[in-house]
């Protein structure tokens, strides 16, 4: 049987996680927790339930697949008890009103394969291909590899969208068969990493020596979030500059569009508050000569 | 505005009414009394005119009636405005000659036409009126000989008759006295300019007496002059202002090299621009660019990029632009105008040149005749001095209804279409779908009967001795682009709510005889009663995964199925002898989303009564769920070049998917992916703070509304009310 990989997304028309149209698979389970995450589905291996109460239509449905009871029908309306829930997603399957989403799905490299070629003839014409991301997808890096070299077998441009805290081997596993490694950097000193992602730097530093070393494309991709990594964009730039294959520096502005996922998902929000200011971001850019 | 003064723009924009709301309120205050008589006045000269012409052929009265309006209208020739103001501009002849004309041959003539129009259109199956609105003027050749060119040419084809009938005379004679009073005009105008003090339009005016247009500013002056003689007196819209960059690049060419600035070219320009601003149609005024050379080489040129220029830094939407767009277009070309269309300009059309050219060799044209084809209307295309009329759109949901009903109306109750078994007869999808299709056969039967009837007359109605003299093939064969002059003569029907149909019979196949959820008769009943007390089955049919527009097989699959029949069916079929052209098909529906939501019962997608239909060739509204790429993939599994008329892809965009150069790339690659895979038209419009406005009020007509900046990919409806209200403030910085 194939080994199957835990997905909480496919994406079509990504056109920000990399060059061109692309389509891009978010990967559950994360190794790193980063305060500001915007994907926060992505974070937890395990299956979850979304549920966005203003989008619920009151229908019952769930109700009537839940084998559980977490869903009841109240005078209040619907009522979901998080606590009973096994995360089956079969009150997802069946919702009618698209309130609750399942994120979780496990699926095949050969199940994946067709729907992220559907879309190679934009492709093709604009110079995309496909991202894995996540979460960090290299957690699943013996499927990833398999992917990406079915993806290589059918000419498809592969990136990998990575904050680096994964095993040397896990790049090993997938080096030969991505073009673009799409590398997060969001701190330099150990310090302040472990502030904003609950982990060591180390070894995403030593890993993105080691792609460079080998001859890896790269694109650095640097979440600026005040208060957290403000002090560090000189010391990463820095960093940058002795990097040999560094093709693009993207900055990653924090935003707080996924508070109403962290709700949804019953997860407590740790968005920051404060928003990054337009002049703020130039002058990073400027420092790594955007 | 840049290129035009305060005073110029104040003066423009009240030029045609009293103020931009204002429709069909004219300015009078414009104009001095003693430049003419009165609109009033001059009604009564044609009437008074009219009735001693009775005798007469219909174009030479129609004729005299139009050289009444040009000998009498006031004018204005104000100089803060190179294009003078005429103030007889509401088709006089249509309230006077044409309405009576019209009413005289369908009363008398062909009575047997209007009960079934009135049936057809009361239970919003399909509309059949006289169009007027879709032909092109050849401006090649209004351009290369001006007026007295034209006349000079149409009075030595009619010496070159060997044999001229009395309707040749009568149809010679129209030019002649329609294009001598356009002269006389011409010394009017020339005269009130020099009044006014507005000297260079005045020495143009004199020029065009005598001659073709010499340089820039003439051209776009006959261009203006003869769009306002057709469609504001004549009573034809003219629905293209021209190949632009084609048609007037020598006289631009011709201008720098003997001194003009750009400078002023830009100006001229910008000045008439705005005179179609100022007349604000609803459905704006077409114009085009692009399309390939001789040895397929671009069209597009230094005009070409001044043109988007200019219309860019107005920031104007009307006219509208059109772009056919081949494999020679220069990138850096589409580039800058996706680079519009992402800062909110939702005017400007990308058409296939490849996909229309394959289609009008497909109906018979040369290779030659296909490459220098027209833009007409919205989307449309026409060889050039052909005439594209005869516009009908029909409803894809009506033949459902029939087939539910034994052939009645699903809302009225009248038997509209052909007999045909009760719901309750049907065994597999396979024999339902087959009657869908005869019901839908039936009725474009019903559609081209009546049709080919009543276009017998349409050069009898509304003669048009301006635009024949224009048509080469016309002057050739001494007949009216109306009544078989034109080198082509297309009758088409615009097949309406495509998405709702493939996804109605989706559904039916998926629910009703594969899992059987449900009979065909319950779903009949279920559908009458407008969903009531059924409401979980409405939102199993909504929320089905299989809509048409995502790349999802089913529903594709019937769509792709259904343009092949009705084009099989349609295209090529003659239309009415006199016009002795051909039919075609197309898909779009302008407003009749909305016209014909409230005729049309509830469908098996999941929309109730009342709610708009589908546009296009677009999914059903909120149901693009996979996004541009899978919108473009459905559409383009249908075969547009079997056509003969448009196909359009409505594509919505958030400003968030476009910023950068990363999403002008993205944005060409939808463009190129549409073009290579054989799309028609592509309008890309990227939403704006009003558009998400909307989507923050009434979320269920906008679920397909994704927002993805970054690795964020969510739906606008899944975010909150704060985060919606930044997402409002990103688009309105864009602006």
């Amino acid at each position: 049987m194939d080994r199957k990989a835990r997905i909480s997304d496919i994406k079509r028309f990504a056109v920000h996680d990399g060059d061109g149209i692309r389509t891009t698979v978010f990967f559950k389970g994360c190794s790193l927790k980063c305060v500001w995450c915007h994907n926060p589905e992505g974070i937890g291996f395990r299956p979850q339930i979304a549920y966005y109460e203003n989008k619920c239509i009151d229908c019952g449905e769930c109700t009537q697949f839940c084998s559980r009871g977490s869903h009841r029908l109240t005078g209040a309306g619907h009522f979901y008890d998080r606590t009973s829930c096994v995360q089956c997603g079969e009150c997802a399957a069946h919702c009618l009103g698209s309130a609750l989403i399942y994120y979780g799905r496990e699926i095949t490299v050969e199940e994946l394969l067709p729907l992220l070629l559907e879309d190679r003839d934009f492709y093709e014409t604009s110079g995309g291909g496909v991202t894995l991301s996540g979460g960090e997808c290299l957690m699943q890096a013996d499927f990833c590899a398999k992917l990406l070299r079915r993806l290589k077998e059918n000419g498809i441009h592969t990136a990998v969208d990575t904050c680096g805290f994964v095993p040397r081997e896990s790049f090993n596993k997938v080096l030969p068969w991505t073009d673009v490694f799409l590398y997060d950097l969001k701190a330099w000193d150990e310090e302040a990493h472990i502030r904003c992602t609950g982990h060591s730097n180390r070894r995403i530093l030593e890993n993105l020596r080691y792609l460079d070393a080998k001859g890896a494309s790269l694109e650095l991709r640097i979440p600026y979030v005040p208060e957290y990594n403000d002090d560090q964009m000189e010391k990463i730039a820095e960093f940058a500059r002795t990097l040999n294959n560094v093709r693009k520096v993207k900055i990653l502005p924090y935003h707080r569009y996924a508070g109403s996922k962290y709700d949804a998902l019953g997860m407590e929000n740790t968005l920051p508050e404060t928003l990054p200011e337009d002049a703020a971001v130039e002058k990073i850019k400027q420092l790594f000569d955007i | 505005m840049e290129y035009i003064s305060e005073a110029s723009y104040e003066y423009i924009m009240k030029k045609y009414r009293t103020s931009p709301d204002a429709r069909f309120v004219r300015n009078d205050a414009l104009f001095s009394e003693d430049s003419g008589h009165s609109a009033e006045e001059i009604m009564a000269l044609i009437r008074r005119q009219d009735a001693e012409l009775s005798d007469l052929p219909h174009p030479v009265r129609k004729a005299k009636a139009f050289a009444c309006v040009l000998d009498n209208t006031r004018i204005c020739c104000d100089p803060r405005d190179p294009f003078p103001a005429i103030h007889m501009i509401d088709r006089p002849l249509n309230a006077t000659l044409i309405s009576a004309w019209n009413h005289e041959i369908f009363s008398k003539v062909i009575p047997e036409v209007n009960p079934v129009r009135e049936q057809l259109e009361r239970n919003a199956a399909a509309t059949m009126w006289s169009d007027y609105d879709h032909s092109v003027p050849y401006w090649d050749r209004i351009l290369s000989l001006g007026f007295p060119g034209l006349l000079w040419e149409s009075e030595q084809a009619r010496a070159a008759q060997q044999e001229v009938t009395p309707e040749m005379t009568a149809f010679y004679d129209g030019i002649r006295i329609t294009y001598e009073a356009v002269l006389r005009f011409l010394r009017r105008l020339e005269a009130q300019a020099v009044r006014q003090g507005a000297g260079r339009m005045a020495a143009a005016l004199r020029n065009l007496q005598t001659d073709a247009p010499s340089g820039f500013y003439e051209a776009l002056l006959t261009d203006y002059l003869y769009f306002m003689l057709s469609e504001h007196i004549e009573g034809l819209q003219a629905r293209s202002l021209a190949n632009f960059d084609r048609t007037f690049y020598p006289f631009y060419q011709s201008d720098l090299a003997s001194g003009v600035t750009e400078e002023e070219i830009r100006s001229d320009l910008a000045h008439f621009f705005l005179q179609f601003t100022a007349i604000g149609n609803y459905w704006g005024q077409p114009v085009y660019l692009g399309g390939c050379t001789e040895n397929e080489g671009t069209v597009i040129n230094r005009l070409s990029y001044l043109f988007l220029d200019v219309y860019d830094r107005m920031g104007i939407y009307n006219p509208k632009v059109q772009i056919k767009i081949a494999g020679s277009t220069p990138k850096p070309f589409v580039r800058k105008a996706l680079d519009m269309i992402r800062r909110g300009n939702n005017s400007i059309v990308f058409v296939s040149d490849a996909t229309i050219r394959k289609s009008l060799m497909n109906s018979g044209a040369s290779a030659e005749e296909a490459r220098m084809c027209d833009i007409s209307g919205c989307y449309e295309y026409c060889i050039r001095g052909g005439i594209a009329i005869g516009m009908q759109y029909m409803n894809l949901l009506k033949p459902l209804e029939f087939a539910l009903h034994g052939g009645c109306d699903g809302i009225s109750g009248e038997p509209v279409g052909e007999p045909c078994p009760a719901a309750e007869e049907y065994e597999d999808f396979g024999s339902f779908f087959a009657e869908y299709k005869r019901q839908l056969a039936a009725l474009i039967g019903k559609v081209v009967r009546t049709v080919n009837t009543f276009e017998n007359y349409l050069h009898q109605v509304n003669p048009q001795s301006l635009l024949s003299a224009g048509y080469p093939e016309c002057i050739r064969r001494g007949r009216d682009a109306l009544g078989g002059g034109a080198a082509d003569s297309i009758s088409t029907i615009q097949f309406g709510f495509m998405a709702n149909a493939a996804d109605s019979l989706a559904n039916i196949k998926k629910y009703v005889f594969d899992k059987k959820m449900l009979t065909l008769a319950e779903l009949r009943d279920i559908l009458d009663a407008d969903y009531a007390g059924n409401e979980r089955l409405r939102r199993i049919f909504l929320a089905d995964p299989d809509k048409y527009g995502n790349n999802k097989d089913l529903s594709d699959r019937i769509a792709a199925e259904i343009a092949d029949f009705v084009s099989g069916l349609l295209c090529g079929q003659p239309n009415a002898p006199v016009r002795g052209g051909h039919w075609t098909c197309g898909f779009h529906v302008a407003r009749m989303s909305y016209n014909w939501a409230g005729s049309t019962a509830s469908s098996a997608d999941g929309r109730r009564r009342g709610e708009e239909l589908s546009k296009n060739l677009s999914a059903s509204m909120g149901m693009n769920r996979e996004g541009a790429t899978a919108a473009i993939l459905s559409v383009t599994k249908i075969d547009a070049s079997g056509f003969g008329s448009d196909a359009c892809l409505d594509l919505g965009l958030l400003p968030s998917a476009v910023q950068g150069e990363d999403g002008l790339t993205a944005m060409q690659g939808l463009l190129d992916t549409f073009v290579r895979r054989g799309g028609h038209a592509m309008h890309i419009n990227v939403f704006n703070a009003d558009t998400l406005r909307k989507a923050q009020q009434e979320p269920e007509k906008y679920k397909d509304l994704q927002i993805r900046v970054c690795g964020w990919n969510v739906l606008f409806n899944n975010i909150n009310r704060e985060e919606q209200d930044g997402f409002i403030r990103q688009a309105e910085s864009l602006v």
